[in-house]
């Protein structure tokens, strides 16, 4: 059962061309990331799924049902955060959470359970200023609980983690990784490394076309095909190891690279560092990487 | 005399309503730091200045922050 | 049902938090004080004032006041009124696109009905109130010092001006759904305003206008009639009940 299908969508402001025949499907709970630079169209992506802007050509289907522009019944499915939050800053977060359950047609005892777990788990509970002070961190916090709010089919998010700190998108992250267990999550990001924590699938958008669409197993899968890294304790255990394997490439005074080729099996290195009693750092495979795939299918 | 008194049903509302107009937008201004235009001492000159009820709905169309 | 009368609770607690309730209370009530407090005071500062005019040579006639004073002033400064609580409320769409604070509500599945109604209602009911709540202390002043009954038809005047308020207020939510920004809003309100006052000039047109409405105070003195209003009347609800629907399908299309 795919959650959203996205067939062939076109869509452009005056002459420019945003969106050029986009065509993805994200299937039913899993964790999708929505990859590409500033720019790429992922938001008019995001606002066309909800009915914000009409598209030029195309059909998207949520859940099964048509999205079209102007009415937005497919949007009862679908929770938004947008990539700058906004709220009526006169309200309180509970106060705005209870507005959202209200508007969705909830009952107010639902809701106001609801909204006090939901502040609980992102971390306003105790909160009790307006919205009008709120930091960006918080902001999005608030976010993504009104996202939840409904408990929708599909999580839509908008760049949750770019205007973060570190320790604020780790937070959202595994926020929104944990609602990844209850429901479908789309969201976009221009940083790989958020897609590799979280999502089990991708699709690359560049310049308004999907340049690739897949999963995050393909990327694991690849591994050891690409060889391995190595990083010992001392300088002279690195000289004999270059002396035993050759082939490699010295990345620093204790960093060895293995790439493809004529490189040593790993298992035959690992055997030989046992035997010698070599102090190890570390040693791991690198697989292809996503950052590698996206310079790879941009062309760079 | 008598004429003082055959006015006062007018007065007295009239200085409350002026005076808690008054109160009340001076009291928006200083309890707020932040103006959508113009500074505190700019909106104080004009709500003290400004003709009965214009100040105040200046201050609140241009001056009061949103929200 | 329910999910419109939250957000018409979001737009009252708007309202109130904002400030703009309590101010427009208070200056409606200003308003209908200032009418009877002018028309009383007025003979009261010439009398006053006449000696020292007597020695520039102007003589001061006695002056007589009564309700009809305190009614001329009434729709003397309505305009006025209207003036400011159409100000008040005519970012009431614009400052949500500006902000973008209702692609949350809409996301949500509110339908865009729903808004565009309570923000309808919230405009005209708050224009309703204000206006009457002047209409209504000023009322009670004048039965206090004189009599209203030398006035007639006192609720049809006043109702007539109500309409081009109300007429207004549609207008400008019909400008909401065309325009992004306020200053278009009030403009494209004003242009209107504005043709149907020249278009006053012409007298062959002028009966059927809605500015027309504003010389309901005539009703007052009975030097004109409430059928001499029928024609302005009927055309000024087909305008607004017009600016209210073609708003609403705008504003179903409009990109928000």
């Amino acid at each position: 059962m795919n959650m959203l299908e996205i067939s062939h969508i076109s869509k452009s402001f005056g002459d420019k061309k945003v969106l050029q025949d986009v065509h993805f499907t994200v299937p039913e709970h899993a964790v999708y990331g929505f990859v590409g630079q500033n720019g790429a169209g992922k938001t008019t992506t995001m606002k066309l799924i909800l009915g914000l802007l009409p598209a030029n050509s195309g059909s998207i289907l949520v859940n099964g049902e048509k999205v079209s522009f102007g009415k937005n019944p497919t949007n009862r499915f679908i929770g938004y955060l947008p990539d700058v939050p906004e709220f009526y800053p006169y309200m309180t977060a509970a106060e705005y959470l209870h507005f959202c359950g209200a508007i969705t047609g909830m009952d107010s005892k639902e809701y106001k359970k609801r909204a006090e777990e939901l502040l609980e788990l992102v971390g306003l509970t105790q909160e009790k200023h307006r919205v009008k002070g709120f930091s960006r961190g918080m902001k999005q916090r608030l976010g993504i609980a009104q996202a939840l709010l409904n408990r929708p089919r599909l999580l839509i998010c908008d760049e949750p983690t770019s205007a973060l700190d570190p320790v604020g998108r780790k937070e959202i992250l595994d926020i929104l990784a944990s609602a990844g267990e209850q429901t479908t999550v789309l969201f976009s990001t221009h940083i790989l490394s958020d897609v590799e924590r979280i999502c089990d699938q991708f699709a690359f958008l560049h310049e308004g076309k999907i340049l690739h669409q897949g999963s995050m197993d393909e990327i694991k899968n690849s591994c050891g095909e690409s060889g391995f890294e190595i990083e010992l304790e001392q300088e002279q255990d690195l000289n004999r190891l270059t002396k035993r394997f050759p082939g490699g490439f010295q990345k620093g005074r204790t960093h060895m690279v293995y790439g493809q080729g004529n490189a040593p099996q790993m298992e035959s290195v690992l055997a030989w560092i046992v035997q010698e009693q070599i102090p190890l750092r570390k040693i791991e495979k690198s697989g292809l990487t996503l950052e590698a795939l996206f310079m790879k299918v941009v062309g760079k | 005399m008598n004429d003082i008194q055959q006015f006062l049903p007018l007065l007295i509302p009239l200085i409350l309503l002026e005076f808690g107009l008054l109160a009340y937008t001076l009291w928006h201004i200083l309890t707020h730091t932040h103006y959508r235009r113009g500074n505190r001492t700019l909106w104080i000159v004009v709500v003290m200045i400004g003709m009965q009820f214009i100040g105040p709905v200046l201050y609140f169309l241009l001056g009061k922050e949103e929200g | 049902m329910s999910t419109w009368m939250a957000f018409l609770k979001k737009e009252w607690i708007e309202l109130v938090r904002s400030g703009k309730f309590f101010i427009l209370i208070l200056i409606s009530s200003l308003f209908g004080i200032m009418n009877p407090a002018i028309a009383k005071l007025t003979p009261w500062l010439m009398n006053t004032m006449s000696e020292s005019l007597q020695e520039s040579g102007i003589v001061v006639a006695d002056m007589t006041v009564d309700a009809m004073t305190s009614w001329a002033q009434f729709y003397k400064n309505m305009p006025m009124a209207l003036i400011i609580v159409g100000l008040m409320l005519g970012s009431i769409f614009t400052l949500e696109y500006q902000k973008g604070t209702l692609i949350l509500a809409l996301t949500k599945g509110l339908s865009r009905r729903k808004v565009y109604g309570a923000k309808t209602l919230i405009c005209v009911g708050l224009w309703t109130l204000c206006f009457w709540l002047s209409y209504g202390i000023t009322w009670l002043y004048n039965s206090y010092y004189w009599d209203n009954g030398t006035a007639s038809s006192l609720i049809p005047s006043a109702a007539l001006f109500w309409l081009f308020g109300v007429w207004i207020f549609l207008l400008m939510i019909f400008f909401s759904t065309v325009f992004s920004e306020v200053s278009g809003v009030l403009a494209g309100t004003g242009i209107v305003l504005l043709a149907s006052y020249i278009g006053g000039i012409f007298p062959k047109v002028q009966p059927y206008l809605p500015t027309k409405l504003l010389e309901s105070q005539a009703l007052l003195t009975q030097s004109m009639e409430l059928s001499d209003f029928s024609w302005a009347m009927a055309v000024t609800i087909l305008l607004a009940v017009a600016a209210g629907i073609t708003g609403m399908v705008l504003f179903d299309k409009k990109k928000i």
